[in-house]
């Protein structure tokens, strides 16, 4: 798994496409074995298209969907939700979208999703339990969505230059430590990096007091001037796991299904969820109101929710699974000794996102603000 | 000659509906707020009070001026002599240096700018300079193939002329070729300032994410804060210095241009 994401990540097409094939034959003849159902007779439609987040996804995921149900899949990618939800006001028609907590909330708020057909999701009870619960935060009534991926946000760092002792005790607060001068990197998000400021001086991530705002805001630029760090997105996975330039950084800032890639590849790494609480957050799968053949759009939400499928998406990305039993097989296999692999659940200082617009925005602008010299 | 003026009809409407109306909507988007989710637009100036009235939005615009402006004269200073050396050079050396100065530009710009990262990511600088060999090695060939145009068009007889009329090289250089280049000069700099100036993925991919500029704030606002309003604004704004920095140029070129029809 960790060679084929690796080779695809450095671009070198040819040799994954190759690898995929043979990975395709592999393991796509032993899960064949399913009845087929023809998605035309049974729904009256048979092409899905799905919108989910990049290399979200296992390798034969979709090919298996496709010749279980006699459809075709239309798979598209996003890179942030608010993409998503911009292309989706444009009038894309999509019939599966896989968005976030916080998005989620927005889309039923604005009442852009059509309640799930729960006859056809039977495997609903493989759901964890823990995940469920997070969703209630979104979707109260636990009609409009089924978890993806969940996981928290926490600090990757180096074993062999960050004392573990040290770290546990200061959490977010290492990022103030003059030690760490250019070791450190950021998530180039205003989200994540004010969550981290709100929850380093104990305030609730989604606060709208002025006041606790103003405070984020200093204490991310005393972070700024103190360890100046560098702020990135997705090249912060390689960085750390394939440390190469003449200045490797000691601590990162990551979300855990990362972190759990980056442990896997390189042992000298270790996850962090600091004890001033954290972000915890689901990504869910929701059929939008214009989805143009929702039978055949809830039939894949339990085809992602069988075993199979869960564990091939989860064991090809790193992310942790919403499939309990899934869950429990890797903690204990592939990713056995990985902590990043199974976030916290059920502590009292994490927190899931809420939609407030008005914060984003406000946020927004404050992060350029602490970027800019 | 008349029939073949409708033939202008297609490009009119394609002109139109693909580069009037985007441009309309951005001036829509720009003097609204929230014109996203809500149908009922409410004209405002909110977004550029906003702009203005906090001192880094006018900071990162200062500094992509800087940035463009830095790098359009480096592609001068480089870009010329460069060119004027190849238009020396016999036709055929001609041909293969005007071919090897275009061959980057076949292959993708972000290609070759992750190239550059893997390059300089080994080296100590800071991620100031490393943005600057980016912007220079991606627009210096627009430089050198524009300066190269106009001065191979020169008739080498008017350079005869000069010389039979007591020039020496330097008064020659001065007074008859460079005169006559300028105007490949003046589209060089279009051609290099106005992408340099609005450039988003050079400073993001080599300046370590330390680096943000008006191209950088205007993805932002428009990806992942999903705030068009405000990302239209500042693309207005940039839209209109563009637009005054593209009448001085053209100013810069007139009086050449008189020169020609004499």
């Amino acid at each position: 798994m960790n060679s084929f994401r690796m080779l695809k990540k450095t671009g070198v097409a040819a040799l994954a496409l190759t690898l995929a094939a043979c990975g395709g034959s592999g393991s796509g003849s032993s899960s064949a074995d399913t009845e087929t159902v023809d998605a035309q007779t049974v729904h009256g439609c048979n092409v899905l298209n799905v919108y989910n987040w990049g290399e979200y996804i296992g390798e034969d995921v979709i090919s298996n969907f496709e010749q279980k149900y006699n459809a075709k899949v239309n798979y598209d990618m996003f890179e942030s939700n608010e993409i998503m939800y911009t292309k989706l006001m444009g009038g894309s028609a999509y019939d599966i979208l896989v968005p976030s907590d916080y998005m989620i909330e927005r889309l039923l708020k604005e009442n852009m999703l059509q309640e799930l057909d729960k006859s056809l999701i039977t495997n609903i009870d493989a759901l964890d339990p823990d995940v469920v619960e997070m969703q209630k935060v979104y979707d109260p009534e636990l009609k409009y969505s089924v978890p993806y991926f969940h996981g928290s946000v926490g600090l990757v760092y180096n074993t062999e230059n960050v004392d573990p002792a040290e770290i546990e005790q200061k959490g977010w607060d290492i990022l103030l430590d003059e030690k760490y001068r250019d070791k450190v990197y950021m998530y180039d998000s205003q989200r994540d990096s004010f969550m981290v400021a709100f929850k380093a001086l104990g305030f609730s991530m989604n606060t709208s007091d002025e006041n606790e705002i103003q405070q984020a805001y200093e204490w991310l630029r005393k972070v700024h001037e103190t360890v100046h760090p560098a702020y990135v997105t997705d090249e912060v996975i390689d960085a750390m796991a394939y440390p190469s330039d003449n200045n490797p950084k000691d601590i990162a800032v990551v979300y855990s299904g990362d972190a759990a890639y980056i442990m896997a590849e390189n042992e000298s790494m270790d996850y962090i969820e600091p004890k001033q609480g954290t972000n915890i957050w689901s990504d869910a799968m929701v059929i939008p109101k214009n989805a143009g053949c929702p039978g055949l759009a809830n039939e894949f939400i339990n085809f992602i929710l069988e075993y199979d499928s869960s564990y091939d998406n989860s064991v090809t990305v790193g992310y942790t699974s919403s499939n309990k039993k899934v869950t429990e097989d890797l903690s204990n296999g592939e990713f056995d000794g990985i902590g990043a692999y199974l976030p916290r659940t059920g502590y009292d200082k994490d927190e899931v996102f809420r939609f407030n617009e008005v914060l984003v925005q406000k946020l927004s602008d404050l992060w350029n603000k602490v970027k800019i010299d | 000659m008349k029939s073949f003026s409708k033939m202008v009809y297609p490009y009119v409407v394609w002109a139109v509906a693909m580069i009037v109306l985007p441009m309309l909507m951005i001036v829509l988007y720009a003097f609204t707020v929230k014109g996203n989710s809500v149908l009922t637009f409410q004209f405002t100036f909110d977004n550029f009070i906003r702009f203005f009235s906090d001192p880094v939005f006018p900071g990162v615009l200062w500094r992509s001026l800087k940035l463009a402006v830095i790098t359009t004269v480096l592609c001068i200073l480089i870009g010329y002599p460069s060119a004027y050396i190849i238009a020396k050079l016999k036709p055929n050396s001609q041909a293969l240096m005007i071919l090897l100065i275009t061959l980057p530009t076949w292959i993708n710009m972000l290609v070759r700018t992750y190239a550059w990262r893997g390059i300089l990511g080994h080296m100590d600088m800071s991620g100031e300079m490393k943005v600057y060999i980016g912007m220079l090695y991606n627009f210096l060939p627009f430089m050198i193939l524009q300066i190269y145009t106009s001065l191979s068009k020169i008739d080498p007889n008017l350079i005869v002329a000069a010389h039979d009329l007591g020039a020496n090289n330097r008064e020659t250089f001065r007074r008859v070729i460079l005169p006559l280049s300028l105007s490949g000069v003046v589209s060089g700099i279009t051609l290099v300032f106005l992408p340099a100036v609005s450039s988003f993925f050079i400073p993001k991919l080599l300046g370590g994410g330390q680096y943000v500029l008006i191209g950088n704030l205007i993805e932002d606002y428009f990806i992942s804060t999903g705030d068009w309003n405000f990302g239209s604004a500042i693309s207005l704004i940039m839209a209109i210095i563009i637009l005054i920095s593209m009448y001085i140029t053209r100013k810069l070129d007139r009086p050449v241009a008189d020169e020609e029809v004499d």
